[in-house]
């Protein structure tokens, strides 16, 4: 008998298996207490509430969320590109720093990516309560980390020898350095500024709905009261501006090369990094907020009634949690696209991956959870489906512009139209798409702290108990398990991704 | 009176258990041209690239103005320039980005960050440009945008506006057609411009492959597997000498 051959296409599809536990919880699981609540849901999205009141609540805190984001979207971009350049190779050549400095920041930055934003969130709002500056605060934090991971990673891409031809002018240390980095720091911005905006955007709706402010506060708020008609109207307000941004960058293209708009950005970045700089200042020495936070020497002293079995059992539920929805957002989107392979499926497809990718997981959660108990299973379908809409809008993206040509002569030999896909479409792109899904699986580590919160699985919803009830140490030690668990599979995902590029 | 800029003494480099370069002595005067003769991988680069200071040798010492290279702090490092075999320019900026990227070491961060943002004066670039017969239709093209005849002279341009007293040149008359290679040439060696004003650095070494380019060298000097083979004056070059080396 031949031995079993696995290649990436099979790869694709082997963990659409995690289906098989999930489904018989899910299944036992079913209650049919809120399916009334459900199907109300269900068609209030054909009838939101749209009136004077709602229109104008909606500009308001759409107005909040773009603020939010805006601004941490800036000040994230601008530190992570500085961040970036500390955090490379050529800034410790140039400056003939030791290596050991470059692991160093390195590994804090490792730790600060870690750690979702909203976890930054729901800790600094526990120390310093709410406010709108907390939200641009707690996405910055990470945000400042991923940003210069990539602006790190394409400076890591310079070609040494051009390196060594601007060194050798022996120039001033500072002058060589913008030599040689300014050209890669703008290609990246120019690349990748504009979908971090979104991505900010987006964190922001999500912190919303922990209480930060902005839509995403209207919608849990409206959640909570069961109005799912004025629900839809923020959701679908939110998925417009979604749709007019991503059309908006689309159309925007950065001149360097235009005077004027250079000596705009040059001031715009100084002015930043100023106010930054003068607003943290302000926000160490005059935030008294610390009536819950005493001193770090509480991380150290306040006694945990978390026994180590309990703590390890929470670790295993998040690592189990990261696998069952990394296993559905790499498998669930080419077998659907497969099975419904034609031009009406595609575009029913289309929509309900992208209102996947609208919906916040936590709302995709507390949807599912009207008609079943929570468990781990329904936090990992929630960011398992969420996640699919992501991955499946780079298959769809892929897979329209690639060549057909394979396909047709495959199809022409009397093979049905699915296997065509499979073998003449699919397979071609089955490697870069498990590489992209290595990526996001990272991602999607770092998301179990979301649907944790309020699925009540793993360590997100531990950390939640330990903030309500002021155990910083307990805090303390789910953060360093739940970072540890993100550098990890980061350490693992990079493993794989190399392997597959 | 000692005129000697660079020397090189008892220099040897290992490189991966390979002993690129071994034990090598060599002197450059002011005023000298020296032609560096040696097949493909002789270690032409790397003794070019030992002079130079990007590479650190394993043993010996290198000593610029009698003074040994680490000693030195970057203004005097800076007296030595360099045309790189694979030129080595950034293809992002434009050819006179590029070129004005040799003025970095004279002029302070404001200068370098307004070359950047194509803000700075470009007219002693577009001078060396035009010196390397340039078209001005190109100063502002990417150096992606350019041919390998106009990167190579962007290349010398930007070596050449440095100022320099030393040049070391790796092939710097690779795909330049002939009319081209007897302009460049002079630029390079005869130390002027067609006003007669002293332009180019106080003594050159040049990696060559061409014979038929030797006429305007002082020195000719060989190297084969790392070693020096011989190191002679020009007129005393011999058929023998090159058979020892190729």
């Amino acid at each position: 008998m031949n031995k079993l051959k696995l290649n990436y296409t099979s790869l694709s599809f082997l963990p659409i298996l995690v289906c098989i536990p999930l489904g018989y919880q899910l299944i036992k699981n079913i209650h049919f207490g809120g399916f009334k609540l459900f199907q109300e849901f269900l068609i209030s999205a054909f009838n939101p509430k749209i009136d004077n009141e709602i229109i104008i609540t909606v500009i308001n805190r759409l107005n909040e969320t773009i603020l939010i984001g805006f601004f941490s979207w800036l000040v994230s971009i601008i530190f992570g590109a500085i961040f970036g350049i500390i955090s490379s190779n050529i800034f410790y050549k140039i400056f003939n720093i030791p290596h050991f400095f470059y692991r160093i920041i390195r590994f804090f930055l490792t730790i600060i990516r870690s750690i979702h934003e909203v976890v930054w969130g729901i800790v600094l709002m526990q120390i310093y309560g709410i406010n709108f500056s907390i939200g641009i605060i707690a996405i910055c934090i990470p945000y400042i980390a991923i940003n210069s991971k990539v602006f790190a990673e394409q400076l890591e891409t310079i070609d040494y020898k051009n390196f060594e031809s601007i060194n050798q002018i022996n120039a001033p240390k500072f002058s060589s350095l913008l030599t040689i980095v300014w050209n890669p720091i703008i290609n990246t911005f120019k690349n990748f500024g504009l979908y971090r905006l979104e991505c900010s955007i987006r964190s922001t709706v999500i912190l919303g709905l922990f209480g930060i402010g902005g839509i995403g506060t209207s919608i849990f708020l409206s959640f909570q009261t069961l109005n799912f008609r004025e629900l839809w109207t923020y959701l679908w307000s939110l998925a417009i501006l979604i749709i007019l941004s991503g059309l908006i960058f689309k159309k925007i293209k950065f001149n360097t090369t235009n005077k004027i708009l250079s000596i705009f950005f040059i001031t715009v970045f100084f002015i930043t990094i100023l106010f930054s700089f003068l607003y943290f200042l302000y926000f160490i020495f005059n935030n008294n907020n610390f009536e819950n936070f005493n001193s770090f020497s509480s991380l150290f002293k306040s006694s945990s009634d978390l026994g180590l079995f309990d703590f390890l059992k929470l670790i295993l539920e998040t690592i189990i949690l990261s696998l069952l929805s990394t296993g559905i957002a790499i498998s669930l989107p080419p077998l659907i696209i497969g099975i419904f392979n034609n031009n009406t499926s595609k575009i029913f497809v289309k929509i309900f991956a992208f209102l996947l990718r609208l919906i916040p997981t936590p709302v995709i959660l507390l949807i599912l959870l009207t008609f079943n108990n929570p468990s781990l299973s329904l936090a990992a379908l929630t960011l398992g489906l969420h996640n699919a809409g992501i991955t499946s809008k780079l298959l769809f993206t892929n897979l329209d512009s690639q060549d057909r040509r394979n396909y047709i002569a495959i199809k022409s030999l009397g093979i049905s139209k699915k296997t065509s896909w499979l073998l003449g479409l699919f397979s071609q792109q089955a490697k870069s798409y498990l590489a992209y899904c290595a990526y996001r699986s990272d991602i999607i580590i770092r998301e179990t702290a979301i649907v944790g919160v309020i699925g009540s699985v793993g360590l997100g919803w531990q950390l939640q108990e330990s903030l309500s009830s002021f155990a910083w140490q307990e805090v303390s030690i789910v953060l360093i398990a739940y970072s540890s668990i993100a550098i990890v599979g980061e350490l693992i995902n990079g493993k794989i991704k190399n392997s597959l590029t | 009176m000692n005129n000697t800029i660079l020397e090189l003494k008892n220099i040897s480099y290992e490189y991966k258990n390979n002993l690129i370069l071994n034990k090598l002595n060599l002197k450059i005067n002011s005023g000298e041209k020296i032609a560096l003769l040696g097949k493909s991988g002789s270690g032409k680069t790397t003794l070019i690239s030992v002079l130079n200071g990007t590479i650190k040798p394993t043993q010996g010492e290198v000593k610029l103005f009698n003074k040994s290279f680490d000693k030195l702090d970057r203004k005097q490092k800076s007296k030595i320039t360099t045309i790189w075999q694979d030129l080595r320019l950034i293809e992002d900026l434009s050819a006179e980005q590029n070129v004005n990227c040799g003025l970095i070491a004279e002029n302070n961060f404001y200068f370098a960050f307004k070359n950047l943002l194509n803000i700075s004066s470009f007219s002693k670039a577009h001078k060396y440009m035009q010196l390397c017969r340039l078209h001005k239709s190109i100063y502002d093209k990417k150096i992606s945008k350019l041919s390998g005849g106009q990167k190579q002279r962007v290349a010398i341009a930007r070596s050449l506006i440095q100022g320099s007293n030393i040049l070391l040149a790796d092939e710097p008359f690779n795909n330049l057609d002939p009319n081209l290679i007897t302009i460049i040439k002079n630029l390079l060696l005869e130390n002027v411009d067609k006003n007669n004003k002293k332009i180019s650095p106080k003594a050159a070494l040049v990696a060559l492959h061409r014979l038929d380019l030797l006429n305007d060298f002082d020195k000719v000097i060989g190297i084969r597997d790392g070693k020096i083979f011989f190191n002679i004056k020009r007129n005393n070059l011999k058929k023998l000498h090159l058979d020892k080396i190729y």
